[in-house]
């Protein structure tokens, strides 16, 4: 069996996430009531038998390294299983992170200690459900020098993605970032092949191209630099993530704007979401307090606690209020009369009596006064709050109301 | 002329390439350890470095990662007599790997073909 390291980066602004960002790196935004987006990727890894894991961390980083300290100290490291965080040391000079490379560039020490065969560079960002041991035996197959995992798109996508070309051999030929006009996968003059962010590289090959693009000029990034670098010089082939994808409904999402992130937890309210979180084949893991169960009381003319299509986590009381179409963090409480719409709340908000909520993101601890309305009229709310192009309000932690 | 900054931290070493490389018709600085050789990086702007490896107080690897966050494009020699480096990922960041020796003709080479490949300006 081949030794591979996973090198997790988790060191995203997630700036178009703002003010969910505010206080969080992305990776620890709050998902689908439990989670956080860096479950999914660190439950891939474990699931595919890859544990020995560095996580990369840099900006807002305490919240994302109280959550793997508390919720992944998991695996057993006298059998050489490991999750480190490791922060931004500026080991090599004085600047932080140039870009994705130069984040694995600056820990090459790292690889030097563990000398695996491959590094499995994945991003901390994303939603999905992959077996990386199909990947990686794909890898061995084709006897490359790096696997790219590739998911088919539509093409009118291209401007968001790094756009990969591939050969009838699945070898990458070309590869863009953010296209106009991109190249479609043959035979489907619709399609593209977007790059997931997922790398496989031979660890030799990994430090000799980081090396090189460290000492040129360059963006340092993977997508940008090394990759278009690569593929004129090495074996690059690509991973179609079909091949790969545990439950076999292509989901994979980058969640990088507050709609994209609405509409993902959204999608886990509706009869059969796309991502399937009940799969237990496939766990996702997480870090939970021990709650109590979720529970809901009153049963009168106009005061009945009832949550209908909506996700519940532990510790959260609806008392006599009304929630439809919702994701609950643990420990949220509705009260009385209260009604909450297509609406994400996180960990420990609190509904006031008559409170009206609707297409709303409330971030933790935000204690909601009784009788205010929120996403009933988005010129009010905008005075106060962040609202998206499409409507979508998001009161920030902590605030006064 | 063209400026090298020789680290090295043997002081008989150091007199010997250092007016060795001057009759070449160098600019030679020197410094002692990785330490030093950081603050004649910024101080000097060197054309080329030469780096031994083992040194005191900080030795050649950790300076050579951080010399590249400085100025990644200065070419650098490793000088050593020291085999174990190339274990070292960071020793691929090096342009040149010359074995300590007492004929200098192949760090001489090594240097002039570095900084002719620099360009003259």
């Amino acid at each position: 069996m081949k030794k591979v390291l996973a090198m997790i980066m988790a060191g995203g602004r997630g700036e178009r996430l703002y003010p969910l960002t505010r206080d969080r790196a992305k990776p620890a935004v709050p998902f689908g009531g439990i989670y956080r987006i860096i479950d999914f990727t660190l439950s891939n890894c474990i699931n595919s038998d890859v544990r020995r894991i560095y996580v990369l961390t840099q900006y807002k980083s305490t919240s994302l390294s109280r959550h793997i300290q508390f919720g992944w100290n998991i695996l057993s490291v006298p059998l050489g299983e490991f999750i480190g965080v490791i922060p931004a040391q500026q080991r090599m000079g004085e600047q932080w992170y140039q870009g994705t490379a130069d984040a694995i560039f600056q820990n090459i020490y790292l690889l030097q200690q563990d000398m695996p065969d491959h590094v499995l560079i994945l991003s901390g960002d994303h939603i999905y459900k992959m077996d990386y041991r199909k990947m990686i035996a794909f890898h061995l197959e084709k006897g490359g020098d790096l696997t790219v995992a590739a998911i088919r798109m539509n093409r009118t996508l291209s401007r968001e993605f790094g756009v990969i070309e591939v050969n009838e051999d699945r070898r990458i030929i070309g590869f863009e970032e953010k296209p106009e006009n991109p190249k479609t996968i043959p035979g489907d003059p619709e399609a593209i092949l977007a790059s997931m962010g997922v790398y496989v590289f031979d660890t030799e090959k990994l430090v000799r191209r980081l090396i090189e693009d460290a000492r040129s000029e360059s963006s340092h990034d993977f997508g940008k630099d090394i990759i278009p670098r690569m593929i004129q010089k090495d074996k690059v082939f690509a991973f179609d993530f079909r091949d790969g994808d545990q439950g076999g409904t292509g989901y994979w999402r980058d969640v990088g704007t507050i709609d994209a992130y609405f509409d993902a937890n959204m999608d886990l309210v509706s009869v059969t979401p796309h991502l399937n979180l009940y799969d237990f084949h496939w766990p996702i893991l997480t870090y939970q307090v021990p709650f109590p169960p979720a529970k809901t009381v009153w049963e009168e003319e106009g005061r009945t606690g009832m949550a209908l299509n909506s996700v519940l986590s532990n510790g959260c009381i609806i008392s006599g209020g009304s929630v439809r179409r919702t994701i609950l963090s643990p420990r949220v409480r509705v009260n009385s009369f209260a009604e909450v719409e297509d609406s994400i709340l996180l960990e420990g908000v609190e509904v006031g009596r008559h409170a009206r909520i609707r297409r709303a993101i409330v971030d933790k601890e935000v204690q909601i006064p009784s009788g205010m309305q929120i996403g009933y009229d988005l010129e009010e709310d905008e005075r106060h709050f962040t609202v998206t192009s499409s409507g979508i309000v998001v009161v920030p932690k902590w605030i006064k109301l | 002329m063209k400026k090298i900054l020789l680290v090295e931290d043997e002081e008989s070493l150091k007199l010997l390439y250092s007016e060795e490389l001057s009759g070449e018709g160098y600019e030679v600085f020197t410094a002692e350890n990785g330490k030093e050789a950081l603050r004649q990086v910024d101080l000097v702007k060197p054309d080329l470095i030469i780096l031994d490896i083992v040194m005191p107080v900080m030795d050649g690897m950790e300076a050579l990662g951080r010399i590249m966050g400085k100025e990644r494009n200065v070419p650098i020699i490793i000088h050593t007599s020291y085999p174990g480096y190339r274990e070292d990922f960071m020793s691929w960041a090096a342009d040149a790997y010359v074995a300590k020796s007492s004929d200098l003709r192949e760090l001489k080479d090594t240097v002039r073909k570095l900084l002719k490949r620099g360009g003259e300006g």
